[in-house]
């Protein structure tokens, strides 16, 4: 089995190596079979591929220890589950799991294409066929899956328990499905620029592969932040680790990129900009594959060290060069067709966010990188930690919120500031009532007031623009307001689901900033009977308890909860012992609610005095940032069906473009 | 080229806000860079108060010489990059990655006592390639601190 995945392996470098020369050539010559012979070899390269995976599966089902990949990610007792994800859990794997990824992208533009998009395909196929190349020399020569040992070990090493964990099995996934999408608006891109026909097809055939692949890498960054929360027990979910970082930076372009296209699609403005962002982001998400499977940077992620670094380093390097050169080739054919005359006008709130967005990635960028840059230039590692990114990207978040809340009430082209405070008048009073009415209540926190008062300006505009939009149309066709409010939705969906987006990461930042303003914590040793208490909850030890599994032996204590003398629910934080012999892991306990969560760990125990040592956290609102989480995820589908309006945006595109070619 | 395309007051404004983030920038990184260095390399620079009041230390536990009271979070114990020692106090409560010859990053200053009093701890496992049978070891050399008496057959064992 080993033996047949490395050939099918091999054989799908070759399938993909035609694929590319191929569709290249088919292109140059103009020549129908090539053209078609490469897409064949795309189809042919996805299906060894899967083969690949599944020949991987069926060693780690059927326990083939013979296998090193095999034996030092998955053991006898792993759960079913587990050894699906025992696939991305290592590096080789991993790889080969973001290939397949890749492959079945590619396949599936292939197929939708077939009849639509020809003088763009060949060249999207070449540079699809590129990018399989390159991670198939990786799993080829470097990071090789199939590698067998000389003895076969009598069990596995098993799953780091770390990695147990529901969200885990799926935020790698998310995370590779997000980065990956985000090829495909790359290759149209290219090959938009390779053949000049640089109308609006590229990006209006990639629009909702661009908004998949956005919130998907969107909902496994929050979902690594999930699991960071309920696994790692150290109370938090975000630590500008460098593996986190590495997801946020192409998400943050990939947002500019989103908001600016929408300025080329109506306008036909900041075209090298959105070239630009496209390609940014194609780097940036080859980059955070890199940082993450490479552990070049320190940090508690990487699970991993390895050679495939000068190899990232070429690739990136080749594909700044061929991109970049492409972009200047093409530079004369981007000219943008309007001047952006109004500095009070959407298309400059637009520019603005673009910006804020574009200073964000560049700042999560630098600080991540700062400690291999100090190397080169000074010989010796600084890092920069939490500070530096908190100092920019608070004030930069405020920045975007601000613009969120007046972009969809101000006028394209020209606004007048009277019409425009107008409009915002009763969303502007609703932020400034929110600050004092928290500044009343005895908040004195500057950063939270600022961002309450700004998510209460962002929710009222928001919630405004679904009212007002009702009203006028209920009264222009009569419609009952519920009848009224579906057919405006359902007209411009891509609007208003943008306007849900807007609402969930108004939520997300709400709840990030309640947790972490206003966070607290407590620790004590406990013996039965002992009570200790953080914010308005006191916990009581009433006993040990342990729990036995075929793969793992629980050790916890179980808490009393009490808040305003009336007990609310039990607790059971404890620490986790795996048979296979990992090193134990500690298993939080948490009370969720709207208001806060209450947030427990057993840290030490001795459970023949009965003794559990235990350390508390509240973290006010945090179930905000997973509700805001979903909220957004809903929005990004919404945004995603198709509408009447674009439809005919399409048709006249279409026509648009009849036009130009028969001329 | 730009002038034509943007009008003066937007421009402006462009200008404005990247000097402002590079303003921020630069604020930002000044009050955050920490050095990180090897124990061998902390040690040369002791006492110099020019690179910063905070370090942040690389290298691995002391097989051995974690201690942790009962009773109380956290633990001493001593790194090593292999040829010399730093002693290390931790008052927070450890990572469940943190054992007997863990590769650990501890970031603070030295105390009073001449120990380095870690604010932060960061552990990763111990290479699983090298130490399968090292691993197993100390982890029951965690349990029987833990536990306070040797583990008989299953962890924990009472």
């Amino acid at each position: 089995m080993a033996d047949f995945g490395t050939l099918c392996l091999l054989m799908a470098l070759a399938a993909a190596a035609w694929a590319v020369l191929a569709s290249f050539n088919g292109w140059r010559s103009q020549s129908g079979e090539l053209i078609l012979s490469g897409e064949r070899a795309l189809y042919v390269t996805w299906g060894l591929v899967a083969l690949a995976v599944a020949s991987l599966e069926t060693l780690i089902f059927n326990d083939r220890f013979e296998v090193e990949y095999v034996a030092s990610y998955s053991n006898r007792a792993l759960p079913a589950t587990y050894k699906v994800a025992a696939l991305w859990a290592g590096q080789a794997g991993s790889i080969l799991f973001w290939l397949f990824i890749l492959c079945t992208y590619s396949a599936a533009m292939v197929l939708f294409n077939r009849r639509r998009n020809r003088p763009l395909m060949p060249i999207v196929v070449t540079t699809l066929g590129c990018v399989a190349t390159f991670f198939l020399i990786l799993v080829n020569f470097i990071a090789r899956p199939f590698v067998t040992l000389s003895r076969t070990p009598i069990d596995g090493m098993g799953m780091n328990p770390q990695l147990q964990n529901p969200f885990m099995a799926i935020h790698p996934p998310c995370l590779y499905v997000g980065y990956v999408g985000l090829t495909v608006p790359f290759a149209f891109a290219m090959a938009a620029l390779a053949t000049g026909r640089l109308d609006d097809t590229w990006f209006r055939t990639t629009r909702r592969f661009t908004i998949l692949s956005w919130f998907i890498l969107g909902s496994g960054i929050l979902l690594g932040g999930w699991w960071a929360y309920v696994e790692l027990g150290w109370g938090g979910y975000w630590a500008w680790d460098p593996v986190e970082n590495a997801s946020l930076i192409p998400w943050l372009t990939a947002t500019a990129f989103l908001h600016s296209v929408m300025i080329e699609e109506r306008k036909r403005m900041l075209r090298v900009w959105n070239m630009s962002l496209v390609i940014m982001t194609f780097l940036l998400s080859i980059l955070g594959t890199f940082i993450t499977r490479s552990g070049i940077i320190s940090s508690v992620h990487s699970f991993t060290r390895s050679d495939i670094g000068p190899m990232f380093a070429g690739f990136l390097g080749l594909s700044i060069l061929v991109s970049v050169g492409l972009l200047l080739h093409r530079l004369p054919l981007l000219r943008s067709e309007h001047r952006l005359d109004s500095f009070v006008s959407r298309e400059s709130t637009f520019l603005f966010n673009n910006l804020l967005l574009v200073g964000a990635a560049f700042t999560v960028l630098w600080g991540t990188l700062f400690p291999i840059l100090s190397e080169a230039v000074r010989g010796v590692k600084i890092t920069v930690g939490p500070p530096f990114f908190n100092a920019v990207m608070v004030p930069i978040t405020f920045g975007l919120l601000t613009l969120v809340a007046i972009c969809p009430t101000i006028a394209w082209r020209r606004a007048t500031p009277a019409r425009l405070l107008d409009k915002i008048r009763i969303p502007l009073g609703s932020g400034v009532a929110a600050a004092a009415i928290l500044f009343a209540a005895g908040m004195r926190d500057v950063y939270a007031l600022v961002a309450f008062s700004l998510a209460a300006f962002v929710g009222v505009t928001t919630i405004m623009e679904f009212v007002w939009g009702t009203l006028a149309r209920s009264r222009a066709t009569g419609e009952p307001p519920l009848r009224a409010l579906w057919s405006l939705v359902d007209r411009n969906k891509r609007r208003y689901g943008g306007f849900v987006v807007h609402l969930g990461v108004m939520l997300v930042i709400v709840g990030v900033t309640g947790s972490s303003v206003f966070k607290q914590e407590a620790t004590a040793v406990l013996h039965r009977g002992d009570s200790f208490t953080v914010g308005r909850f006191t916990m009581t030890l009433e006993d040990m308890v342990s729990r036995d599994t075929p793969n793992q032996e629980f050790l916890g204590a179980r808490l009393a909860v009490f808040t305003g003398g009336r007990r609310v629910g039990t607790l059971v934080p404890g620490q986790n012992f795996y048979k296979a012999g990992q090193n134990p892991s500690t298993e939080v306990d948490i009370r969720s609610s709207l208001r806060e969560d209450l947030y427990l760990i057993m840290t030490g125990f001795d459970p023949q005095k009965g003794q559990a040592t235990l350390k508390a956290y509240l973290n006010p609102l945090v179930a905000w940032i997973w509700i805001g989480g979903g909220v957004l995820i809903l929005g990004s589908w919404f945004a995603m069906l198709p509408d009447l309006r674009e439809r005919r945006r399409s048709a006249e595109a279409r026509l648009r473009a009849v036009a130009s070619y028969a001329t | 080229m730009a002038g034509r395309r943007f009008s003066p007051k937007i421009l402006i404004a462009v200008v404005a806000l990247v000097a402002g983030l590079a303003v921020l920038f630069g604020v930002g990184l000044k009050g955050s860079m920490v050095y990180y260095l090897t124990v061998g390399e902390f040690l040369d620079r002791q006492g110099r108060e020019d690179l910063g009041e905070n370090f942040r230390v690389n290298g691995n536990v002391v097989a051995g010489s974690i201690e942790k009271t009962p009773g109380r979070i956290g633990a001493s114990f001593r790194m090593t990059d292999g040829r010399r020692e730093l002693a290390v106090v931790y008052a927070k409560e450890t990572p469940d990655t943190f054992v007997d010859g863990s590769e650990v990053v501890v970031e603070g200053r030295v105390g009073p006592d001449d120990r380095f009093v870690a604010q932060t701890l960061l552990s990763k496992c111990p290479s699983k390639y090298e130490s399968s049978a090292a691993g197993r070891d100390a982890l029951k050399a965690t349990l029987e601190k833990k536990t306070g008496h040797a583990p008989s057959g299953s962890p924990g064992g009472r």
